[in-house]
């Protein structure tokens, strides 16, 4: 795949903490309007690595582009600098992001969570903004919560909230990272419905998951990371019926 | 300044701490009376103590000063500067202490008076031997506090004529016409004061969470 | 009875007294508020050689009791041509006292809003001052209403001690009337009933602050 039409395109990216290593050397090219699943055991380095596409972590070293633009550096190689602030937070207006702990801005309705960034950041108009959120919460089946405090809903509520506010800014990506990790069994459903409709209409996303199920319906593309290193990247057939390496081999059984 | 002008505000700093050491004796005892008497929620008295709290603490202590001192003569009791200041000082701290008192017992967990009664401690062991050991430590630094906050309320005393460190960096004033310099050194001696009082607070803390491996209940 | 009278017929230095205390108070929260949020900042963010002057700054001032500040700026200011007047310098002293105080207060409530909140505004791009003004401070406002409050309170009982340099505040008046008149009682309670009331005033804001927050936060 050409670097140029890919939606995210990561080249040698590292990250240590302190010395530590926990990104070696990463290369992606993930395609437009495709669902990517990054699966892993604990520790594997994969939510840091979606932290670093929206640069939330700065990586050591490497570049990412996301759409053909630098995030994060202006220039590569030794041309390259920090992008200022305001630079970078203009850039991730494009990508948009789910916690796994929801990060819902607790004094601000759920309506209000979601046009926050429309309007005051990328200057939608706010009766405009309003109409959108509220389109977005019908799809995503919170319609009559839109006046509701984050407090009052349930996990999976607070969830899809989270993909309403990502839905909101029309970006270019969304990342999830681990979006059902923190809910209860019986929400983790009604959240990964949501997410597989999108998948559906084409969005570009990326999904670290645990969910092995949803991962092997969902995802166009598995990639596999174990210590620091992605090791694999495969369609979602090959990755659960012939995994290549003895890590994946050892994770599927175990997870699978 | 002058060796005579600087012992006139030594002087000063020593009448400063032993009002503040006399004041805080009399006062953390009568807060915890107080927070006592309101636990046993006996109906007017409650109601009559909530009333002092509130009003001393919105009333600014300079204002408190003045009134007890002008106040008691006229109820027949005529008050030296001395006692009228350690009276306004106490009614003052034992007010602010006791809400320290009484929120300690408020959140005092009732398993362990339950504990205490269904082995048949009478209500004053209870008190003596479970409650109070526990929240005078729980509640070291908040009362530690007190007494920083006592000694900054220390310089409103000036007004009713105690000749204590901000009175007598007055008097050298004064009489050297120049109010800056003694200013700055009665300044400099609350600073160092309270400054130290701050660090014990901290290491005193420290000492209690360590011997008895935690700090609230 | 003749001490009421004495109160009723004095009303003017009563209220004139009670407006210069409203007025210096407000005056002093008008300016202090922003410089505490802008400390706060400062001391939350700034690197290491002005954050730790700033630290310094506070913690000192935090260690002098106000009447000195207060003498020492009054007769500090001439010192470096200055002339300002007992409320002027009322004002100044008022408001660097209770800077100090509400950066401390505003510092320790910034570090109480949740990372993840912070962070998922940063993914969102909002910048550093939308930051502040949409998603730090609305919550600071809500969480630290009862603290901001107390300071509040204590601001309005420093406020009585510029008296002492002769500023025309309430307690001013108070003794003021009650020397003309060698009735103590009522010109005092007067006052402290003024005093009560601002208080309640307070209290009531820090209540409604306080409704907004279980709507919000249960």
């Amino acid at each position: 795949m050409a670097e140029i039409d890919a939606a995210i395109s990561v080249r040698g990216v590292c990250k240590d903490f302190d010395g530590f290593e926990v990104l070696r050397d990463i290369d992606l090219d993930l395609a437009p309007g495709t669902t990517t699943c990054i699966l892993g055991p604990s520790g594997s380095g994969k939510s840091t690595f979606l932290r670093c596409l929206n640069w939330l972590e700065e990586p050591s070293a490497g570049s990412i582009r996301i759409d053909g633009t630098l995030i994060g550096r202006s220039g590569e190689g030794k041309a390259a600098r920090p992008m200022a602030r305001r630079e970078l937070a203009r850039a991730r207006t494009s990508i948009a992001m789910v916690f796994q702990h929801f990060a819902l801005w607790p004094h601000l309705t759920v309506l209000g969570n979601v046009i926050e960034a429309p309007v005051h950041v990328v200057g939608r108009p706010r009766r405009q903004a309003e109409e959108e959120g509220r389109a977005i919460l019908a799809r995503v089946g919170l319609a009559e919560k839109a006046d509701a405090y984050p407090h009052t809903l349930s996990g999976g509520q607070k969830q899809r909230v989270a993909i309403s506010r990502a839905l909101a800014m029309k970006p270019k990506v969304i990342l999830f990272d681990e979006p059902t990790s923190a809910l209860d069994p019986e929400m983790v459903g009604e959240v990964l419905g949501v997410i597989r409709e999108l998948a559906k209409e084409g969005l570009t996303m990326v999904v670290v998951t645990h969910e092995m199920g949803f991962a092997r319906d969902v995802a166009d593309t598995i990639v596999f990371m174990d210590g620091g290193r992605i090791r694999e990247v495969a369609t979602p057939t090959a990755f659960f019926t012939n995994p290549q390496s003895d890590r994946a081999q050892r994770f599927i059984r175990r997870h699978g | 300044m002058t060796w005579p002008a600087l012992r006139t505000i030594l002087d000063g700093a020593v009448v400063t701490a032993a009002l503040a050491a006399v004041s805080i004796l009399l006062s953390l005892p009568l807060g915890l009376l107080l927070a006592l008497l309101r636990w046993r929620r006996i109906p007017m008295v409650a109601g009559v103590l909530a009333a002092f709290v509130s009003v001393v603490r919105a009333t600014p202590f300079v204002t408190l000063v003045l009134f007890v001192f002008f106040i008691l003569p006229s109820a027949g009791l005529e008050l030296e500067p001395v006692p009228a200041a350690i009276l306004a000082l106490t009614l003052n701290t034992a007010a602010f202490s006791s809400e320290i008192w009484r929120s300690a017992l408020q959140t005092f967990p009732r398993d362990q008076l339950e504990a205490a009664t269904a082995f048949g401690l009478s209500e004053r062991a209870t008190f003596t031997r479970i409650v109070f050991p526990q929240i005078w430590r729980a509640n070291l630094g908040p009362l530690v506090s007190e007494v920083t906050i006592l000694l900054k309320c220390t310089p409103a005393v000036a007004v009713i004529g105690v000749v204590e460190i901000t009175r007598a960096a007055g008097r050298v004033g004064a009489e050297t016409y120049e109010p800056l310099p003694p200013f700055l050194v009665a300044t400099l001696i609350y600073t160092a004061l309270i400054a130290t009082l701050v660090r014990g607070q901290r290491v005193v803390e420290r000492r209690i969470a360590r011997r008895f491996g935690w700090v609230r209940p | 009875m003749s001490g009421l009278l004495v109160v009723w017929e004095s009303r003017d230095v009563f209220l004139w007294g009670a407006a210069n205390t409203l007025s210096l108070v407000l005056s002093c929260l008008l300016l202090s508020i922003p410089l505490g949020i802008l400390s706060a900042i400062v001391l939350t963010e700034a690197t290491a050689p002005l954050r730790r002057l700033l630290a310094e700054v506070v913690d000192l001032l935090r260690c002098v009791p106000f009447l000195l500040l207060a003498y020492v700026i009054y007769y500090g200011l001439p010192e470096i041509g200055l002339r300002l007047d007992p409320w002027w310098a009322g004002l100044v002293s008022l408001t660097v006292y209770t800077t100090a105080y509400l950066a401390e207060i505003f510092r320790a409530a910034f570090l109480a809003v949740a990372r993840d909140n912070i962070e998922a505004a940063h993914a969102f791009g909002l910048s550093r001052l939308l930051l502040y003004r949409r998603i730090i401070l609305p919550q600071v406002a809500i969480m630290a209403a009862p603290v901001i409050g107390n300071q509040v309170i204590t601001t309005i009982r420093d406020s009585a001690l510029l008296m002492i340099i002769t500023v025309q505040e309430l307690t001013f008046a108070a003794n003021f009337v009650s020397a003309n008149h060698f009735t103590p009682f009522a010109p005092f309670a007067a006052a402290i009933s003024l005093y009560l009331l601002m208080s309640f005033a307070v209290e009531e804001g820090v209540r409604r602050m306080e409704r907004i927050r279980t709507v919000r936060y249960g």
